[in-house]
């Protein structure tokens, strides 16, 4: 293991590790704009230079393509270093338009933070600033600027090393030089492919669903799970943040909608990627929610409902209970506790593959495309969904369960999040939350558990499940 | 044509025939390579290594210290390219080789593939050159035909295949890196260094690329050995120099030149002297990439590394330019910076954002829109880019800019003050 | 491009076991020594043949600058413009091929007989101006010399031959 010296603290890395690497490990940075810890190296955006010292004088390259060597001493801020970082910045920033007023990266932009930090000079030049495309159509997700893009290829190399897609190019040669999807139109069909827009340090590359709907800065990340399959990703959903709420009249839906999700880096699950279903999961979240029980769907007081569904659950012979497998843990344990002796408990999928959708692959999307059927089946075995005819009550609980198989005259306790037909069907309906109204966990497929936390506020009318089941096995507390 | 000095190349007359397998085994071709594969490889690289030839690229690595890199592993794959992509401004030389001499090329690809346990070597050139291609190309399949490639060699187990890998058009092919990185197929974007090439290199294998000049040497120092090779040149330039010259001289054309002849001699004499017998404002030493110098500065020169160093330039790629009294540098500038912002391949931001910028200001001049702070500018970017790319080409066309304004200085001040030139824009050399 | 994959299997004999992206630019010269250009349909036949990303050829024909994906004239007039060949004339040179033939450098006569590029050093600055004809060097060029070729090419395609 080498030892060495980056700016006076000495260190140890593995052999073979570079110098960004060593640095980071150690938690001292580095700038840079084209390395990516889970990309190959081109060394080709210049900014990570640092000094190494040698026979008396110092050296200056850069330190993403530097083996780190025994007794090595590195300086990441000295003058030969700030001012060739000052000189790389120049022309970085050379025909780059300075539109941070208009760029949906601004606020987040290495560029910006950079120019800050190592430059903070006009530019030199008195020559106009080169154009190049504006608006160019990537993909019908991701729009292109080519005046704002710094060349640094992370976008054209994930789509080699990571999606393997090879959905982007870099054409030309240059400053004329442009990235360009593949020409037959199949980047469009990469299911990773809103990733390059998480790891463009500027603001070229841009999600079309979020294009000029929000300034980053009034947003605030909310850590959370990607309930769209078994893999679990950790995600951060954005949303507005609650000091900068918008007051007008009829605001409600823009202070609580998620206005984009991006991946929350686990080396666990996800690592920093996750596809572009999870990007669009407010979609799946933002349905029409069903916000009032009902007995036999005409609508009932939260209550009365409660009291009614227990004159079932107590009159019942053969009651069968059929779980979620999007609910949390924490939920699922609360039924287990109040009503699993009472039950025959069943795990169903809510959600099946959507056609035209990426079953699965080798890179993170799961057959199975429901978040926590691993914790359900934890507490409630593995057996078939099969209902037995001679059931007399059937709770289902969340979507996908098609109620044709519930055996005739049963009676039907139905716990759903969603505005659907089936909620009329049944002799009891409680509306329930979902992810983004409470805290819980998710198992993965290979176990791993992690934790989704509370965007927004639960709305009126609708029940909490964990209390509900309390309140259903004749506990205290009655759901809200 | 007389010839300054002694020849290890350009040794026979050149004809239309003299090119064929028949002349160049009657000249006693491929007879080396006989003696050579009875020697231990390794003894090969160290009679290289101690005729201290020097690299004919541009760059004067020693050819032996690059070999030795290279440890022929049995069954480990490692590969031989001779560069053949001459596309530095000014340099024609290794096209004589390949239209001349090709036989040459490939008899020395052969040793060098014996002595470094090559099996696939390759002769990248230039997508341009049509005769060239069809000469080398001739050849192989002529060594093909005879038995010297494809199939073991001479009665040992030794069998090399040489492909001829044509580029499309790019500068920064002939750049080593770059150059393997367009026989893998794709843009020739060079790489950083570490790995060295000769670690790893074409497809991740340790890889040799030398230029066919170089190569072109490895014959006739095997042939006369080492310390008979060490006779020619000087003590620190062993051997000869293919120098090709143009612009305003009477005779331009390629030229073999014994290391340490008198530079101002060459030019007079066996160049004929200045077009229409024109002074000379200054000349181009080796590729554009190289410092110009003035008449008065070469007048003590001799042609080699030692003597033309120290003056602030290099012999390079021997593609030599001379430049006669009334020539414009502003516009000379310009058709360089045109040139290696053509040629910039945009991988590296130095490079990339300097080029097309040194370009705009350097048109702008041109244009009569210049301001005073250009010439700091142009200065200054090429210190941007003085050892921070991928690859030498920043390095370059700082070098030629900074040469240029540091001996032209006065004419970009008189074009920018008077927007127009000292000189009408003049590149030619008129009568 | 189909007609031509004997002779791109003829070609890889002399590669080494797993070069096939390394086909990549012969084949693509091949191909447009063939049409006089690169069709879309070659790319995907090429593609399919050689099994490499269909980026990757994308890349390659925008980068060189040899390879072309438009049809030009019958006879491609490349002028080269750079130092050595400037200081013997490149630019009267360039300038009055433009002006015979009525086009600008980049730019293809309306018959579509001839197409007139500007180049960067072709390595004939010994033989200074340099102007090619579809792959022939021609050398030492003066105005007397070009009007002779251009009336030759033109007469020849007037003839019908080639």
């Amino acid at each position: 293991m080498p030892r060495l010296t980056i700016d006076g603290r000495e260190i140890e890395a593995a052999a073979g590790r570079t110098v960004m690497e060593a640095a980071t490990d150690a938690g001292i940075f580095i700038p840079y704009f084209c390395w990516h810890p889970k990309l190959s190296v081109p060394g080709n955006c210049r900014i990570c230079v640092v000094g190494v010292e040698d026979k008396g004088g110092e050296w200056v390259e850069i330190a993403c393509n530097m083996p780190v060597t025994e007794g090595m001493v590195v300086y990441t801020n000295s003058e030969k270093v700030r001012a060739r970082r000052k000189a790389t910045m120049q022309f970085i920033t050379l025909n780059h338009p300075v539109d941070c007023g208009i760029c949906d990266k601004a606020g987040e932009c290495t560029l910006q933070d950079y120019h800050y930090e190592y430059n903070g000079e006009r530019s030199i030049s008195v020559d106009a600033k080169a154009h190049a495309t504006k608006h160019y159509s990537l993909s019908p997700r991701i729009v292109l600027d080519n005046e704002r893009c710094i060349q640094c290829t992370r976008c054209v190399r994930f789509t080699r090393e990571i999606s393997k897609s090879n959905g982007l190019g870099m054409q030309n040669r240059a400053d004329h030089s442009l990235v360009r999807a593949v020409e037959d139109g199949s980047f469009a069909n990469d299911p990773y492919s809103d990733n390059v827009i998480d790891i463009c340090p500027v603001g070229a590359l841009l999600s079309r669903s979020f294009l000029h709907k929000a300034r980053v800065w009034y947003l605030k990340p909310t850590a959370s799970v990607c309930p769209g399959c078994s893999r679990g990703c950790t995600v951060n959903l954005w949303h507005r943040r609650p000091e900068w709420r918008l007051r007008a009249p009829g605001m409600r839906a823009q202070n609580e909608t998620i206005d984009r999700v991006t991946p929350l880096e686990n080396p666990a699950v996800n690592g920093p990627w996750i596809c572009n279903k999870g990007r669009d999961i407010a979609k799946v979240l933002g349905r029409a929610r069903a916000e009032t029980a009902m007995l036999k769907g005409r609508p009932a007081e939260l209550q009365g409902a409660i009291a009614q569904a227990r004159s079932l659950i107590a009159a019942a012979r053969k009651p069968v209970a059929v779980v979620s497998s999007w609910a949390s843990n924490e939920e699922l344990a609360a039924f287990k506790a109040a009503l699993g002796a009472r039950f025959s408990v069943l795990v169903k999928a809510d959600h099946e593959p959507e056609p035209g959708e990426v079953v699965q692959d080798d890179i993170l999307i799961r057959a199975d495309k429901n978040p926590n059927t691993a914790g359900a089946r934890a507490l409630f075995g593995e057996a078939p969904l099969a209902l037995p005819p001679d059931a007399d009550l059937v709770l289902v609980w969340g979507e996908g369960l098609d109620f044709g198989l519930i055996p005739a005259g049963a009676k039907i306790v139905y716990l759903n999040a969603w505005l659907q037909p089936e909620n009329g069907h049944a002799d009891v309906f409680f509306p329930t939350s979902i992810q983004t109204e409470r805290d819980g966990h998710y198992t993965n497929f290979a176990g791993v558990t992690s934790a989704f936390t509370q965007c927004f506020p639960r709305p009126a009318g609708v029940a909490d499940a964990q209390a509900l089941f309390a309140a259903l096995a004749g506990q205290a507390g009655g759901g809200e | 044509m007389t010839m300054p000095g002694r020849k290890v190349i350009m040794n026979f007359e050149v004809t239309p025939t003299s090119h064929s397998l028949e002349e160049y085994r009657a000249r006693g071709g491929y007879a080396t390579l006989e003696k050579a594969l009875k020697l231990q490889p390794a003894d090969i690289t160290k009679e290289v290594t101690a005729s201290g030839l020097l690299g004919h690229g541009g760059a004067a690595f020693p050819v032996g210290r690059k070999w030795g890199v290279m440890k022929p592993i049995p069954g480990e794959i490692h590969y031989l390219c001779a560069n053949a992509d001459e596309g530095e401004p000014g340099t024609f030389k290794d096209r004589w080789i390949l239209e001349n001499a090709p036989h040459l090329l490939v008899e020395s690809m052969l040793i060098t593939s014996y002595a470094l346990g090559v099996r696939h070597a390759f002769v990248y050139i230039r997508g341009e050159f049509d005769l060239p291609y069809r000469r080398i190309q001739g050849a192989i399949d002529e060594a093909y035909a005879a038995g010297y490639l494809g199939k073991p060699v001479f009665g040992t187990d030794f069998a090399l295949d040489i492909v001829v890998y044509r580029g499309a058009g790019s500068y920064v092919c002939g750049e080593a890196s770059g150059l393997i990185t367009s026989i893998e197929g794709r843009k020739p974007y060079p790489r950083n260094r570490p790995p060295r090439l000769t670690v790893r290199g074409l497809y991740q294998k340790p890889t040799v690329i030398n230029n066919v000049e170089s190569l072109a040497n490895i014959t006739g120092i095997i042939r006369m050995g080492a310390e008979e090779f060490r006779k020619i040149g000087t003590a620190k330039s062993p051997g000869t120099q293919l120098i090709s010259i143009s612009g305003h001289i009477a005779k331009p054309g390629v030229y073999e030149v014994e290391y340490g002849y008198p530079w101002a001699k060459f030019l007079d004499e066996d160049c004929g002297g200045m077009l229409h017998g024109a002074k000379m404002k200054c000349v181009v030493p080796g590729g554009i990439s190289t410092k110009v110098l003035t008449r008065a500065e070469i007048e003590p020169l001799t042609l080699c590394h030692e003597s033309v160093n120290p003056a602030g330039s290099g012999i390079g790629s021997g593609g030599m330019i001379a430049i006669a009294e009334g020539t414009c540098m502003v516009r000379l500038l310009q058709v360089l910076l045109r040139f290696y912002h053509h040629e910039s391949c945009g991988q590296c931001t130095p490079c990339r954002e300097g080029m097309g910028w040194m370009h705009r200001i350097i048109d702008r001049i041109v244009e009569g829109k210049g301001v005073p702070e250009d010439i700091d500018r142009l200065y200054a970017i090429s210190a941007a880019n003085d050892g921070t790319t991928i690859c030498g080409m920043g390095d370059a066309a700082g070098y030629a800019t900074v040469g240029i304004l540091n001996k032209y200085r006065d004419e970009f001040e008189y074009f920018i003050t008077n927007r127009r030139s000292k000189f009408d824009g003049r590149l030619e050399c008129l009568a | 491009m189909k007609h031509l994959i004997p002779e791109f299997e003829k070609m890889k004999e002399r590669y080494p076991e797993g070069f096939e992206s390394s086909l990549v630019l012969p084949c693509l010269r091949r191909i447009q020594e063939d049409r006089g250009f690169v069709a879309e349909e070659d790319i995907v036949a090429l593609v399919d043949y050689l099994k490499v990303p269909r980026i990757q050829v994308e890349e390659v024909l925008s980068y060189y600058t040899m390879l072309r994906r438009k049809p030009i004239g019958r006879f491609h007039l490349q002028a080269c413009r750079n130092i050595a060949c400037s200081m013997r004339g490149a630019e009267g040179v360039i300038a009055h091929l433009s002006r015979k033939l009525g086009v600008k450098p980049g730019q293809t006569t309306p018959d579509g007989t001839f197409t007139l590029t500007e180049v960067e050093c072709l390595g004939s600055c010994g033989t200074a101006p340099v102007v090619m004809v579809n792959e022939a060097y021609h050398e030492n060029m003066s105005t007397e010399k070009l009007d002779r070729l251009v009336d030759e090419l033109a007469a020849g395609v007037r003839a019908g031959g080639k």
